[in-house]
């Protein structure tokens, strides 16, 4: 006889996410880690969330003095860098910290891709991870415009623009959907002080709350079911979570926080771009040489920037689909399949992400 | 009145425009996209009517920007209302007559200019920053290894600091940590 859908559905959380499994014996002093040759992997979650801290309290910091107005926010933001005590450390900690994360970010979707991690009972937790890979690349989007010099705001152009562009792509009834869209994102037809103001409570109030709620769902998951086997074979020991591996975690900690530190101190974020790139935005002026978004977006803005659009959509539609049906995609994939699919995937980002622009210009000339 | 001042200023004045050359070169030297910025007030040159350029200086603007355009001896006094500090800074130094005969060999004017100035205190010479193509007035701006080399040497002790913080602190979370397993591990013991 088939079962109600409401039955099916009950079954399939209870299994997912077992709370008579929530207890501390359970979930931490009883817990067990595998130690085999893709272990490193484990760690690399944990090194997204400190990165997230460091944001967090680095933002916080920032706050204080940023004023989110198209009048202001450019020279709060000089003030910050040249007049508050620490203010530069604060706010490169903050730029650089964020780019850590989200490589982190996506290392861990990769490494977690390549170990399996994704296979029944931790559908949640990948569905979930996924989920926050897309709002750490939203938090890089919206916070990219708050400074308003002529970087952030051309880039965020080019960014919602390409919105309007999936509406030529769309039914004739539709078509008007997709500047709809754009047009709710910016809140004005121009980008200008209602773009502002929503990026910045999107920045600050409402990616934080979805991010604080996903990653809750996230470790509790993983607390729950543990660290997925990660390899085929039996692994070469366990080791246990409490205090072993969280200690190992701390100290990789550590060391990250002593690498962004260095970098915060020692090399400015803003020493990255053409200086021309950080001057206020002026709508009247010339736009300057050299925009582009930042460099985790490369691997969708240069093929973006060579292909028919169609193409994009279609890839990207398609891999996001993808990724949120990976558990049931590769159900009997073996872990070496899985491992074939990240390396490809890493190798895809990397080329794209440190050559794209070289490619770009040996084919556009 | 103002607007006549302002004619007689122009005809004075005679061509207001920025010297390409400079920029051209250093962008060229550096493989960075530049502008205006580096020596001038404006981001796009001296001509217009928006901050620091020609339209907006007000009369007594414009007698500076006459004074300076006629210091043609190094050392003479440069205030140039269209030019920021290191504009100011070049003509004080070289002269507006070597200045003028350095555009036919951009790539020499570091050299006239000296490695002794650092207007933004960044430990980078603004002769330099001009060949790097980075903003000589701005401290958090500059070619990326040289400032991190510059500042590593400058922070050595903050940097000791706290990595001994940061190692003190693993130390005592690390004890912490034994010490609750140890706890826990007896607790489940007499249970």
């Amino acid at each position: 006889m088939k079962r109600s859908f409401v039955a099916s559905t009950f079954d399939f959380l209870s299994s997912r996410l077992p709370i008579e499994k929530l207890s501390f014996k359970h979930m931490v002093t009883e817990k067990d880690v595998p130690v085999h040759r893709m272990s490193w992997g484990y760690y690399v979650g944990g090194l997204a969330l400190f990165f997230f801290i460091i944001q967090v309290v680095t933002g916080l910091m920032l706050l204080f003095y940023y004023e989110p107005t198209v009048s202001e926010a450019h020279e709060s933001v000089e003030y910050i860098t040249h007049f508050v005590t620490m203010g530069a450390l604060v706010r490169n900690l903050h730029a650089w910290s964020a780019s850590f994360m989200i490589f982190c970010v996506i290392t861990h979707m990769l490494t977690s891709l390549a170990m399996k991690a994704f296979a029944k009972p931790r559908e949640i937790t990948w569905i979930a991870g996924v989920l926050l890979l897309l709002v750490t690349f939203g938090f890089g989007f919206t916070g990219y415009l708050l400074p308003w010099n002529q970087i952030a705001v051309n880039a965020t152009k080019v960014g919602l623009a390409s919105i309007d562009q999936v509406g030529q792509y769309l039914p004739a009834a539709l078509s008007h959907l997709a500047e709809d869209v754009r047009v709710t994102i910016q809140g004005a037809p121009a980008i200008g002080q209602a773009t502002l103001s929503r990026f910045f409570a999107l920045h600050v109030v409402i990616l934080p709350l979805l991010v604080l709620g996903v990653i809750g769902l996230h470790l509790l998951s993983v607390q729950l079911h543990g660290m997925s086997p990660g390899i085929e074979e039996k692994p070469v020991r366990k080791e246990k979570f409490f205090p072993f591996f969280i200690l190992k975690d701390f100290k990789e900690w550590g060391i990250a926080f002593l690498v962004v530190f260095v970098l915060a101190l020692c090399l400015p974020f803003d020493s990255l771009f053409p200086y021309p790139l950080l001057e206020p935005y002026n709508a009247l002026g010339s736009t300057p040489d050299g925009i582009k978004p930042e460099w985790y977006f490369y691997f969708v803005y240069y093929p973006m920037e060579l292909l028919p659009f169609w193409i994009i959509i279609v890839v990207m539609t398609t891999a996001n689909l993808g990724l949120f049906a990976a558990p049931w995609i590769f159900k009997g994939a073996s872990h070496k399949f899985m491992r074939w699919i990240a390396s490809a995937i890493a190798a895809y980002l990397i080329i794209m992400t440190l050559f794209g622009e070289s490619i770009y210009h040996a084919i556009k000339g | 009145m103002v607007k006549f001042v302002f004619i007689v200023a122009l005809v004075f004045i005679g061509n207001c425009f920025a010297y390409p050359e400079f920029q051209r070169f250093s962008q060229e030297n550096s493989g960075r996209p530049i502008n205006c910025a580096m020596c001038h007030v404006n981001g796009d040159g001296p001509e217009g009517a928006s901050r620091g350029q020609i339209g907006s200086l007000t009369p007594v603007e414009l007698n500076r920007l006459n004074a300076a355009r006629g210091a043609f001896a190094p050392g003479m006094p440069v205030e140039s209302p269209i030019l920021n500090a290191f504009g100011n800074n070049i003509i004080r130094k070289i002269g507006k007559t070597k200045f003028l005969e350095l555009r036919a060999h951009p790539e020499q004017l570091a050299e006239a200019y000296g490695f002794q100035s650092d207007l933004d205190e960044d430990g980078i010479p603004d002769a330099q920053e001009y060949l790097d193509g980075t903003n000589p007035l701005n401290r958090s701006h500059g070619n990326p290894w040289k400032l991190f080399v510059h500042n590593l040497n400058q922070y050595k002790l903050h940097i000791f600091l706290i990595i001994l913080a940061t190692v003190a602190g693993f130390y005592g979370l690390s004890n912490l940590l034994h010490g609750f397993a140890i706890q826990a591990e007896s607790h489940e013991a007499r249970n």
